[in-house]
C-alpha cells in the first residue's frame, strides 16, 4: 500500500508562499487559517546573518497523534497514508488541536464562515468552497486528497516555482522521496514527538 | 466520509489565460465551475513560467471577488475633495458617465489638449499608451516606470537594443546579483525566473548578493555584502580597477572586436576623425592612425596614449582606464563600507569564472562562453546618478566578453519583435534608448509638464510634475493643467513629494478615472469608469519574458462582474464621443505594426470591437491562422527564444564601451538650452564614461541626515495594488520583515528602540512615521521599509491599515534625478526621532 508524503528542499525554497496561497485558494480555507504556511527567521548575527524559510503542511504522521486521541474516530487515516477528518463526525473537543506539535490542526470557530475576506458577505468562490466546511469542527491538510484521487499532486507541489515540494510515494523502493533524503541527509520536524512524519526536509 | 467540493475535482472546466496580477503576464489556466473561477494555476504548457506561479498570481480570485470592487460608472456628489474626504459616489449609467467626461475632456481639448494630465499604468495594455498623444496631451503624470527604468531601460537599449536584461540562467556559473530580486523575489516573469535560478543554484552555481538588506536573493546567495545604499557602482568600479590595474585581466579581444573601445577619442571627448569624417583608431604596426574599419583588427590598439600632429589621443578604453585610476578597492571601500579584500576577492572570483578566450557549440555554432555576469536592477541603479549605475554595470560584464554570449548578462526584448538591432553611425549599433515612444525633439518652451522634450535618452520622468506644476514659470509652461485621466495608475501613492502631488490634485477641475478599485488617486475623480480585472478581459501579452518569446492570450474566464468595461472600449468609445476615433485608430495601426500589413489596418472611420481588435493584431503577427479563436483555444503561442535570437544579435555591429551617443547628445543639448538662453539646466550626465561622484544624497549626510532610508519589494506584493488584499496581507503581516520599519540591532540599541515602539523618519524631502522592527539582516546606517505596509485608502475592511509610505521620503526635483536620463533617486537621507504619544 502506498505511503504518500513530500520532501522539501530548503535549498530550493525562496519563502516566496506561493504554496500558501495555492492552498488558500485550493482549498478555500477561511480567515486565519492556512493549511500550508513558510516560517520565517532570521539567524545569525550582522553581517553574518541570513534569513530561513520553512514551508510547512500537516506531516500526516504515520502515528498521528491528532487520530490517537480522537474520540470519535473522526480523524483517521486512509490506507494512503492521508491523515484525514470526517467533518460529520467530529464534535469540535479540540484534543487534536493539543495534540499535534506542529500546530496543523485548525478549528472552525463559529461564526467564522459567516464572513470570508471580504468586508462583507462570502464571495460566490467562498461559497462554494466553505461547503466543505462546518462551523465547531476541525480541519486540516488533506494533502490535496481530492486532487490525489484523481491523480493530481498536491496544489502546494504544482504551483511551487522552485520545485521545493517534492510529492512523492514513501513505499517506493528507490523511489524521488527515498533517494532525496538518502543522498542528502533527509530529516523531520519535532523527532522527538515520535509522530513518524511523512513530510522530510533537505537542507538549505 | 470527508467530503470535498474544492476545485478541481468536478464538472467545470480549465480556461488557459494570462496572469494579471503583476505587469509581466504569467501564463496561467482557470478552472470555472457554474460560472464561479474556483482555482488559478500556472499553465504547464507554457515554457514562460512552466506551470508555476508566485503567490500574488496565487491570489487573483481574491481580486476579482473582492467586493469592494467598483462595479458600476460612478460620479462624484461632494464637490469637495480630499484624501479622506468622502466622494459620495452615486450610480450613473455608462451613457450618462461618458457624456460627463466627453463634455468635460472635449472642453479641455478645445481649449487647450496639453491642459490634460493622463496616468497610464496598465503595462499588459502598453498598446493604448497612446491614447494621450492622439488627444494631444504629452503629459505623463505618474511614477511607475521611472523608479526602476529611468535609466536602466536607455542604458539596455543603447548596449543591445534590449529593454531589460537578465544573466544567462542556463549557463551562468558565478552570478554577482546587485540591488535585484531577479530569481528570487521580483522582477521578469517571478515564478518561471525563480525556478531558472533554483536549477541554476542546484547545478552549482554561485551567487553573490549585494545589498543593503538581506533580501531573499541574500539569503539564499553563497554569500551577501551588505553595502552603503546608492554606492553600489563605487563597488564595482573598485572591482573593474582591479581586473584592469591589478589583474591586467579582460576580454581584449572582444573589447577590441566587438566595442567601440578601441575608437581614439581627442581630450575634449570627441571621436578623432579623418578628414573624410572616419573614426579613427591606432595601428600598432603603422604607428599611426587609421580608419576604424581599415586598420587590422590584429593591429588595433585597444588601450594606449597617442600623440598625433601634436594632439594627444587616446582609445575610449584608455580613458576610462585612466579614470578608474582613482577607483581603488581602498578609496571604494570608504564610499560603500565593503572591505577593498572583498572587493578583490569578488572581481578575482568572477574573472577566474568568466574563463575569458572559451567557446562553446550550440546546435552546431560557435559562440564565446563566459559563463560569469553581473545582473541588477532597481536598488542598485534607480538614483540620482543612475546613467554612472547602468554604464558601470555594463561596462564590468564587458570587461569580460559577457554580453549577449552565453553564460554571460543578456539583453531581454521589450516583446516579440526581439532586440531593435540595426546599424547606427561608424560601424555601431544604433543606440535604441526610446523603445515606448519616439524620442520628442527639444522644444522650450516645454510641452509636457515632465518636461520629456529634454529628456531624449530618458524614459519619461514623472516624478519632476512635482516641480513644474507648481513652479510652471520657472520652466517657461505656457499652460495651466486642468484635468486628468487616471487609468490603472496610482500617482498620488506611487509619485514622491506627495503634498505637492496632492495640491496638484486639488488643482484640477476635473479627474475622470479607469480602475478596478478605488485608490488614493480616486479619491479625486469627478467619474469613476470600473474596469475589468484580468479574469474578465481580452488582451494579448508578451512583456519582457527573459528565455522565451510570443504573445499569452488574456481571455474573460468568467461574465464579467457587474456593470464594467474593458478599457479598449472605454478608450474607444471616449474618443469617438471626443471626436478623434479616426485618429485613435491610425495611432493603434502604426503601434500594432498594422501599417506594414495593410490587410490588418483598422478602418479609421469603423468601430471596432475587442475581439475584433485582438482577432486582428494576433493574425498580423501569427498569421492568418492564429487569430483570437485559435488564441482562446491554445492559450498561448509562447515559445523559447532561440540561440540566433538570444546569442549575439548585435551580430558584426560594435556595442558602445566609450558611450560617444550619450556625450553628443549632451552636448547638443547644451547648445540648444544655450540657444533659448536657459542657463542653469543640470546636463552634468551627459558623460561618455562612468565614474564616481557623490550623490545628492550622500552630500546630505553633512546636513544632519544621519542615516539612509530604502523600500524594498518581496514576492507577495507588488508596490500597490496586492496591498489591499487580505489573502495576501494576512501571510505578509506574519513576517517580521514586513511588520515595521527594519532597524539593525546594533543602531536600535544605540538609539534606545525596541520593536514596536513608533518612530518618525524625515528626509529632506518629508517625514513618514512608523512601528519600529528589530532586525539583523541590515546594515546599520539603514532603514529598511517594506512594500507590504499597507496604503492609506483601503477599502477592504479585512485589510489592517498601517500606512507607512515611503515615498514621502522622497524628493522630485532635480537635485535628485540623473540630469541625462531623468532617472529619480529612490533612496533618501534621514534623521530619526521617537514619536511621543
Amino acid at each position: 500500500m502506498a505511503r504518500l508524503g513530500m520532501v522539501i528542499d530548503l535549498k530550493r525554497c525562496i519563502g516566496c508562499n506561493a504554496c500558501t496561497l495555492a492552498c488558500k485558494q485550493e482549498n478555500g480555507t477561511p480567515e486565519g487559517i492556512s493549511f500550508s504556511r513558510v516560517i520565517t527567521e532570521e539567524v545569525g548575527t550582522y553581517p553574518n546573518s541570513t534569513r530561513t524559510f520553512l514551508p510547512t503542511l500537516c506531516n500526516h504522521c504515520s502515528d498521528a497523534p491528532c487520530a490517537a486521541v480522537c474520540p470519535t474516530g473522526a480523524t483517521y487515516i486512509r490506507p494512503d497514508g492521508i491523515v484525514m477528518v470526517d467533518h460529520n463526525m467530529c464534535i469540535g473537543c479540540r484534543a487534536c488541536n493539543l495534540a499535534c506539535p506542529y500546530m496543523n490542526r485548525h478549528y472552525i470557530e463559529h461564526g467564522l464562515l459567516e464572513h470570508g475576506y471580504n468586508s462583507e458577505g462570502i464571495s460566490p468562490m467562498e461559497a462554494i468552497k466553505f461547503a466543505d466546511f462546518d462551523e465547531g469542527t476541525n480541519i486540516k491538510c488533506t494533502l490535496c486528497a481530492h486532487r490525489v484521487d484523481q491523480g493530481l499532486e498536491p496544489a502546494c507541489v504544482v504551483t511551487c516555482p522552485t520545485d521545493a515540494r517534492i510529492f512523492g510515494d514513501w513505499e517506493e523502493e528507490d523511489g524521488k522521496l527515498q533517494r532525496l533524503v538518502k543522498e542528502r541527509k533527509g530529516w523531520t520536524l519535532l523527532p522527538e514527538y515520535e509522530t513518524k512524519p511523512n513530510v522530510y526536509y533537505l537542507d538549505a | 466520509m470527508a467530503t470535498t467540493r474544492t476545485a478541481t475535482r468536478s464538472q467545470g472546466r480549465w480556461i488557459p489565460s494570462t496572469c494579471g496580477m503583476c505587469l509581466h503576464g504569467c501564463g496561467i489556466k482557470v478552472y470555472v465551475e457554474n460560472g464561479v473561477a474556483l482555482k488559478i494555476e500556472g499553465d504547464p504548457t507554457n515554457p514562460d513560467n512552466l506551470g508555476k506561479l508566485c503567490p500574488k498570481g496565487n491570489a487573483g480570485l481574491a481580486r476579482l471577488y473582492d467586493s469592494t470592487r467598483v462595479l458600476h460608472p460612478m460620479k462624484r456628489t461632494n464637490p469637495k475633495k480630499g484624501l479622506h474626504e468622502d466622494p459620495r459616489w452615486v450610480r450613473i449609467s455608462w451613457d450618462e458617465a461618458y457624456e460627463i467626461v466627453a463634455r468635460e475632456l472635449g472642453k479641455v481639448r478645445r481649449d487647450d489638449p496639453r491642459k490634460l494630465l493622463c496616468a497610464l499604468g496598465d503595462f499588459q495594455r502598453i498598446l493604448f499608451w497612446g491614447w494621450p498623444a492622439v488627444f494631444g496631451s504629452p503629459n505623463f503624470f505618474t511614477s511607475l516606470g521611472n523608479y526602476c527604468g529611468g535609466s536602466y531601460h536607455p542604458v539596455n537599449g543603447c548596449v543591445d537594443g534590449s529593454f531589460a536584461a537578465i544573466n544567462d540562467y542556463e549557463y551562468c556559473n558565478y552570478w554577482i546579483q546587485i540591488g535585484s530580486g531577479d530569481g528570487f523575489s521580483s522582477h521578469l516573469h517571478l515564478s518561471g525566473s525563480a525556478k531558472r535560478m533554483a536549477d541554476a543554484r542546484m547545478r552549482g552555481m554561485k551567487v553573490v548578493s549585494l545589498d543593503p538588506r538581506c533580501s531573499v536573493a541574500s539569503a539564499k546567495a553563497d554569500e551577501w555584502i551588505p553595502i552603503i545604499p546608492g554606492t553600489d557602482r563605487a563597488f564595482v568600479l573598485g572591482m573593474a580597477h582591479v581586473l584592469i590595474h591589478e589583474l591586467g585581466r579582460y576580454d581584449r579581444d572582444f573589447l577590441r572586436d566587438h566595442t567601440n573601445a578601441p575608437y581614439l577619442v581627442k581630450e575634449d571627448g570627441d571621436y578623432v576623425r579623418d578628414a573624410s569624417g572616419k573614426v579613427q583608431v591606432w595601428d600598432l604596426k603603422a604607428n599611426a592612425p587609421h580608419a576604424w574599419d581599415e586598420a587590422p583588427s590584429g593591429s588595433m590598439a585597444l588601450e594606449g596614449t597617442f600623440s598625433h600632429q601634436g594632439i594627444k589621443l587616446r582609445t575610449g578604453f584608455q580613458v576610462w582606464k585612466d579614470i578608474l585610476l582613482e577607483n581603488t578597492p581602498e578609496k571604494m571601500a570608504e564610499v560603500t563600507t565593503v572591505p577593498a579584500s572583498t572587493i578583490r576577492k569578488i572581481a578575482k572570483e568572477f574573472v577566474d569564472a568568466a574563463q575569458i578566450g572559451a567557446t562553446m557549440e550550440i546546435e552546431g555554432k560557435t559562440y564565446p562562453y563566459r559563463p560569469a555576469a553581473l545582473n541588477y536592477y532597481r536598488g542598485s541603479q534607480s538614483h540620482g546618478n543612475g546613467l554612472f549605475d547602468n554604464m558601470t554595470f555594463k561596462l564590468f560584464n564587458m570587461l569580460v566578453g559577457n554580453i549577449d554570449v552565453p553564460g554571460g548578462h543578456l539583453g531581454v526584448p521589450l516583446d516579440h519583435r526581439g532586440f531593435f538591432v540595426s546599424p547606427g553611425e561608424d560601424g555601431m549599433l544604433k543606440p535604441e534608448p526610446h523603445q515606448l515612444h519616439p524620442a520628442p525633439p527639444f522644444k522650450y518652451p516645454p510641452d509636457s509638464s515632465h518636461l520629456m522634450e529634454w529628456f531624449p535618452i530618458g524614459f519619461d520622468a514623472g516624478h519632476l510634475n512635482a516641480e513644474t506644476l507648481l513652479n510652471p514659470e520657472r520652466f517657461g509652461l505656457d499652460y495651466r493643467p486642468e484635468a486628468m485621466l487616471i487609468y490603472h495608475s496610482n500617482p498620488w501613492w506611487n509619485m514622491p513629494e506627495t503634498d505637492k502631488i496632492e495640491e496638484i490634485f486639488q488643482q484640477m477641475k476635473f479627474v475622470v478615472a479607469i480602475e478596478i478599485q478605488e485608490t488614493e488617486s480616486t479619491q479625486w475623480a469627478d467619474v469613476f469608469l470600473p474596469d475589468q480585472t484580468f479574469l474578465e478581459s481580452t488582451l494579448l501579452n508578451c512583456l519582457e519574458p527573459p528565455a522565451v518569446t510570443g504573445h499569452s492570450l488574456r481571455q474573460p474566464v468568467v461574465k464579467p462582474l457587474g456593470d464594467t468595461r474593458d478599457p479598449y472600449d472605454i478608450l474607444t468609445e471616449l474618443s469617438e464621443r471626443l471626436g478623434f476615433r479616426d485618429d485613435w485608430n491610425d495611432l493603434l495601426n502604426v503601434v500594432c505594426g498594422f501599417t506594414a500589413k495593410p490587410q490588418y489596418l483598422l478602418e479609421p472611420e469603423k468601430r471596432h470591437s475587442v475581439d475584433e481588435f485582438w482577432d486582428r493584431y494576433a493574425r498580423s503577427i501569427y498569421g492568418e491562422e492564429k487569430g483570437l479563436e485559435w488564441f482562446k483555444e491554445h492559450g498561448h503561442a509562447v515559445r523559447y527564444r532561440t540561440p540566433e535570437e538570444t546569442y549575439l544579435a548585435y551580430g558584426s555591429l560594435r556595442i558602445p564601451f566609450y558611450f560617444e551617443f550619450i556625450k553628443r547628445t549632451g552636448d547638443e543639448m547644451r547648445q540648444k538650452f544655450a540657444e533659448v538662453g536657459l542657463q542653469d539646466w543640470p546636463l552634468d550626465n551627459y558623460k561618455p564614461l562612468p565614474f564616481w561622484k557623490n550623490s545628492q544624497v550622500i552630500e546630505d549626510g553633512k546636513a544632519g541626515y544621519e542615516f539612509y532610508a530604502i523600500t524594498f519589494k518581496e514576492s507577495l506584493h507588488t508596490f500597490a495594488d496586492t496591498m489591499v488584499m487580505p489573502w495576501l496581507t494576512e501571510v505578509s503581516e506574519k513576517d517580521p520583515i514586513h511588520g515595521g520599519i527594519l532597524i539593525n540591532s546594533v543602531t536600535a540599541g544605540k538609539l534606545g528602540f525596541k520593536t514596536g515602539d513608533p518612530i518618525r523618519l524625515t528626509s529632506p524631502g518629508g517625514s513618514i512615521e512608523g512601528p519600529v522592527q528589530v532586525v539583523e539582516g541590515i546594515h546599520p546606517q539603514v532603514f529598511g521599509v517594506s512594500n507590504a505596509i499597507t496604503r492609506d485608502v483601503v477599502t477592504n475592511k479585512q485589510v489592517k491599515l498601517r500606512g507607512t509610505h515611503f515615498n514621502r521620503l522622497l524628493t522630485g526635483s532635480m537635485k535628485y534625478t540623473d540630469s541625462a536620463t531623468g532617472g529619480l533617486e529612490s533612496t533618501a537621507r534621514v534623521r530619526v526621532e521617537r514619536v511621543k504619544r
